[in-house]
């Protein structure tokens, strides 16, 4: 594995009677998209606010690009870009001079012209920020974190209010940055978004941190394996075989379902269900972050954010 | 510290593009200059109210040389003069009239006043007189001998005669007006140099061997405007800190605007500095439109001068702190901006800023004086107005001592952490 950026140990922050971070523990690779990923209150943002150096953690360590949060807040915060939560910039600035400004306070002169086209708001440069989409002003907050051209980029919550198709494209961007080479860390409670988007993921729930892993670690774990269904005329002949690979069968009408722990153990028995193939319908399908979730805190998070 | 500019430079766009902004900065003090300063006095010269107690009477007239004085001060045109009845006692007087206790500027002229005048210029004259005497003396060489001895002979009998009159002395009026009014002392300056121009006129001398152009303290063609500017000025520079300086914080602290700066290295102190001077900016623009203003509508003449732009500068700088403090402790908008209007509206109208403060009651001045913005406006009139900044060293040390005491306490509650 690659450089650790991030090495957080038994972190905890607690703020008069709410434990807000409980002892959480996890690093961070160079060149990865990490997110923390669960319902609001979870904690997330403390965290994420901690390694920024906005707040001051009560107990554990905290190292960022090789600097302690609590002793090197000046080295960390020139080396770090920021897009903090329910993100604001100068809102009668246009977009070209808030990213400027920014610029600026880190007293570097990177070439805007080319961040803003990279990002795909150069069109909407002279813009003021208040005009702007909600899809639109977070791009812009990616263009003001990445001013400094810093090596690893925060993004706290930077989908949370946007229209799917938003969201989409801030993928997107977020995509962008992975291929310049940055480290990105992010937030979120969008299930799908860490599932599609992230390489390593971190399920937090009041303020602990349940599980960390691939993303692909974490769904064959706790996804609930792999679904194979079936669907056709002759159905037994498949259920019987699919018997003979997993005890887990399920026959409705005339459709069987195989479930399978591992990716492994589904494509042996796929391979036998496409030799005696009846003109069968077969659909595969996997768990997703969803199913993760779910499996390991027995609940649901809703679009909101909120814990169901 | 390099950050200062462009932040400073950020809330100045900022500021100038948020037209709700501009209005109450700019164009909301300019309707108010515009509304008092035709209300209190219209646009023509001012003229001070001077009541005159005549102490010197014959026969229960005024005798004439009081009546000549009093007909001299009132020639000048600055004067409102209403005689007040010599059997009055000032004192309970001002006490019984509430109303009349704002602008009580009373001239006493004593009895006798006629009386002393006569023998004083009498005395005055034939020293004038002997004194001449004594000049020719010098060039007595070419005088014929009988001459020079009647000459000296009539010398003579004038120095026994003057031994004989009695001992002349000068006439002492009596000027009353409240300790903290202003004008009073252009109304001094006013009728000392009609003291001067009317003891010329009585010893006789017409043709002066030397001039000069007495220009009373301050006088300086005084308009309504005038004397309401610098007060003014003072007032919407505190509205600025108070009640603009706060609603921006909380805004920019409520929309994540602070959170993202915080996140850069740019340091609180920095931060705090570039507001200052966004405050600081904006009183030097305000002071600038105000005088432009006053001068196009209202004739006004009174021109920052060094010290009264170091003043605003100090009165800028406590506002905008207090703004910071309000706007950095609170956290709701909407509670933030009724505080800053809780304090500024009150401070406003208690401190006299808008009127003379002798039109309030008596504990209402008390408690202006315990407001920053009493010695920011009195001493901003001192030296607009009266053109005496050392009229202005309790304001300065006040205002001195207040903008730092703000700006510690900004900095100490300002919250770059845990936001």
């Amino acid at each position: 594995m690659s450089e650790k950026v991030i090495e957080v140990q038994d972190l905890v922050k607690v703020y008069k009677d709410v434990t807000a971070v409980d002892k959480i523990s996890f690093d961070v690779y160079q060149g990865e998209i990490f997110s923390l990923v669960g319902p609001n209150g979870a904690g997330k943002t403390t965290t994420v606010e901690i390694l920024e150096c906005l707040r001051n953690p009560t107990e554990g360590d905290a190292k960022v690009l090789g600097f302690d949060v609590r002793k090197d807040e000046k080295e960390i915060k020139k080396r770090i870009g920021v897009m903090p939560q329910e993100f604001n910039a100068f809102e009668r600035l246009t977009v070209k001079e808030n990213v400027e400004l920014i610029a600026k306070i880190y007293g570097v002169k990177p070439d805007i012209e080319n961040i803003l086209r990279e990002l795909g708001v150069w069109e909407a440069k002279n813009r003021q920020f208040h005009k702007l989409s909600g899809g639109m002003q977070r791009r812009v907050g990616i263009c003001m974190a990445l001013a400094s051209d810093p090596e690893l980029l925060f993004l706290d919550e930077p989908t949370t209010g946007l229209d799917p198709q938003a969201r989409k494209e801030t993928w997107e961007v977020i995509r962008t940055l992975k291929k310049m080479g940055k480290t990105v860390f992010l937030t979120s409670h969008y299930m799908e978004e860490v599932e599609r988007l992230c390489d390593r993921a971190g399920v937090m729930v009041k303020g602990k941190l349940i599980a960390t892993d691939k993303i692909r670690n974490l769904i064959s774990k706790y996804g609930g394996g792999i679904k194979v269904s079936v669907e056709g005329r002759n159905i037994e002949k498949a259920e019987k075989m699919l018997k003979s690979f997993t005890e887990k069968v399920l026959h409705e009408k005339n459709t069987v379902i195989g479930k399978f722990k591992t990716r492994e153990e589904a494509s042996k028995a796929l391979a036998q269900l496409y030799q005696l193939s009846d003109g069968y319908k077969i659909e595969i399908t996997e768990g997703g972050m969803d199913d993760v979730f779910s499996q390991l805190t027995g609940g649901r998070v809703d679009d909101r954010g909120e814990l169901i | 510290m390099r950050s200062i500019i462009p932040v400073f430079t950020a809330l100045i766009k900022g500021w100038l593009r948020t037209k709700t902004g501009i209005f109450f900065s700019f164009l909301f003090p300019l309707m108010l200059l515009l509304l008092f300063g035709t209300i209190f006095g219209g646009t023509g010269t001012q003229k001070y109210t001077l009541f005159i107690q005549n102490f010197d009477l014959e026969d229960g007239k005024q005798t004439e040389l009081s009546e000549a004085f009093i007909n001299a001060l009132e020639s000048t045109n600055i004067f409102e003069i209403r005689k007040l009845d010599p059997e009055i006692d000032i004192n309970t007087y001002v006490k019984e009239n509430p109303s009349f206790e704002y602008n009580y500027r009373i001239l006493k002229i004593p009895k006798g006043f006629e009386k002393k005048l006569y023998e004083k210029s009498m005395t005055i004259r034939l020293n004038v007189i002997l004194s001449t005497f004594s000049d020719f003396e010098k060039y007595s060489g070419s005088m014929n001998p009988d001459d020079l001895k009647a000459m000296r002979e009539g010398k003579e009998k004038l120095t026994q005669l003057m031994e004989n009159l009695p001992a002349s002395e000068s006439v002492e009026l009596i000027f009353l007006a409240e300790e903290n009014d202003m004008s009073a002392m252009a109304v001094e300056g006013i009728i000392e140099s009609v003291i001067n121009a009317f003891n010329n006129r009585l010893i006789g001398v017409e043709e002066q061997a030397m001039t000069i152009t007495a220009e009373p303290l301050a006088e300086k063609n005084m308009t309504p405007g005038d004397y309401y500017l610098p007060g003014y000025i003072a007032a919407f520079i505190m509205t600025n800190g108070v009640i603009g300086a706060t609603a921006t914080i909380s805004e920019l602290r409520r929309n994540g605007t602070v959170k993202r700066l915080a996140a850069t290295p740019l340091s609180k102190s920095s931060w705090i500095l570039s507001n200052i001077l966004q405050q600081t900016t904006l009183a030097f623009m305000l002071t600038a439109v105000m005088v432009i203003f006053g001068w196009i509508i209202f004739d006004v003449h009174a021109l920052p001068n060094i010290y009264a732009i170091l003043l605003i500068f100090m009165g800028a700088v406590t506002f905008s702190s207090i703004g910071m403090i309000l706007g950095g402790v609170i956290k709701d908008v909407e509670a933030a901006s009724g505080a800053g209007n809780a304090i500024a509206f009150p401070m406003m109208f208690l401190s006299g800023a808008f009127w003379p403060i002798e039109m309030m009651p008596g504990y209402l001045q008390t408690i202006a004086k315990f407001l920053p913005l009493y010695y920011f406006h009195d001493g901003l009139r001192s030296i607009m107005i009266m053109d005496n900044p050392s009229g202005a060293s309790l304001s300065f040390l006040i205002m001195g001592i207040l903008s730092a005491v703000f700006i510690v306490i900004a900095t100490k509650v300002t919250r770059w952490k845990e936001l």
